[in-house]
């Protein structure tokens, strides 16, 4: 009985020094109101910009604990806004973004490095129903309670066959679609 | 230079700046109204792409021609014209000048107000001229498609015109803008 005490102790010490040496990863949810998420596509040569108004995000964060660090957003896809109601609708249509059959996409990190400008992370996009690794690079900036989360992303849309018919072509529309996010980041209560 | 006696014939810029722009204005008119009854997909996207460019080439050379033009003097209309001729040939004239800056800068408005920036055959991107705007960007295409039919109908006016002073009144004003040709000189 004296043994196991000692043993369950000694391991709860353990523990606790494995933790305070790591960090451990706090966990946010994005307030959707003030967090932002951009794309910027290359139409007819000229570059446009878009921006979906409905996501959620998950965030596990430290910088001194990057192990267990895990940022997760899901996208969703009817809320796009190109500023042009033609152009929303067609990106919404079977031959783009299929919202009909995809309503959201998903990003879930990997792997989170340090660099020197501050982070980068490799994560699984679903977009289009296809799941591919994308990386991103961001900053991460405690501010109150919370944080500041930001970063970019390119992706090209073709791998994700966001694109049919006609928009299989690089002609009109590029194929390299630059991503700009800012999700302001509360406690999780 | 301001002393001279007005020339009799356009010099070799001013025909340049009229035929080139002539023929874009003929290219821009055919791929506005055709591209205007494609459906909307890559199709029509190209095409507009390239009215956009060869627009936004009408609005520098519009640009440049007035610059030249406040700087040369075209030569004078002919003697026999009555002075109600000349001020109608001469208010046609404006109204080619001032379609020639209103239709590329509808166009452009057209294009920022539907928030598809305008390149110029993907070399760069001209600035939005205003922010996305739905009710602004139908208001402008009407007044694209209406001022087109005008200048439509102004240019019917002005092809008709030179052949009747070329036929009819058998005088240069349709030479003197053509290039490899001569004009007499007038007494």
């Amino acid at each position: 009985m004296k043994k196991f005490a000692l043993v369950t102790s000694s391991l709860i010490i353990a523990a606790a020094t494995a933790a305070a040496a790591d960090g451990s990863a706090a966990s946010y949810t994005a307030d959707a109101a003030q967090s932002r998420l951009e794309f910027f596509g290359v139409q007819a040569g000229a570059e446009f910009k878009g921006v979906f108004h409905k996501f959620t995000s998950s965030v596990d964060f430290a910088p001194d604990a990057l192990a267990g660090s895990k940022i997760d957003v899901q996208i969703d896809m009817n809320s796009v806004d190109s500023m042009d109601k033609d152009r929303d609708t067609t990106i919404r249509g079977k031959d783009v973004f299929d919202v009909a059959h995809n309503p959201t996409a998903h990003y879930a990190t990997k792997t989170i490095t340090k660099t020197a400008a501050g982070f980068a992370a490799v994560g699984a996009l679903t977009l289009h129903g296809v799941t591919k690794d994308v990386p991103i690079e961001f900053q991460f900036t405690p501010a109150g309670g919370g944080a500041k989360l930001s970063g970019s992303a390119k992706l090209n849309r073709l791998e994700f066959g966001v694109g049919q018919g006609d928009w299989k072509s690089t002609d009109t529309v590029g194929d390299a679609v630059k991503i700009n996010f800012s999700l302001v980041l509360k406690p999780k209560s | 230079m301001p002393n001279q006696s007005p020339p009799t014939r356009y010099s070799a810029v001013a025909q340049a700046f009229h035929w080139i722009i002539a023929a874009l204005i003929v290219t821009q008119f055919t791929l506005g109204w055709t591209a205007e009854f494609l459906p909307l997909g890559a199709r029509k996207l190209a095409r507009l792409d390239w009215h956009k460019s060869f627009g936004m080439t009408i609005l520098t050379l519009a640009v440049l021609r007035l610059l030249w033009r406040l700087f040369n003097r075209p030569p004078e209309l002919p003697a026999g014209m009555t002075a109600i001729e000349k001020k109608l040939a001469r208010a046609a004239h404006v109204l080619f000048y001032v379609l020639l800056f209103v239709m590329p800068l509808t166009g452009w408005m057209m294009s920022s107000a539907k928030n598809y920036s305008v390149s110029w055959f993907h070399q760069f991107t001209w600035p939005n001229l205003i922010g996305p705007n739905e009710q602004a960007f139908n208001l402008l295409r009407t007044t694209h498609d209406t001022l087109s039919w005008l200048l439509f109908a102004l240019a019917l006016l002005h092809i008709l015109a030179a052949l009747k002073h070329h036929f009819w009144n058998k005088d240069d004003v349709l030479k003197r803008m053509l290039p490899f040709t001569k004009t007499e000189k007038r007494s």
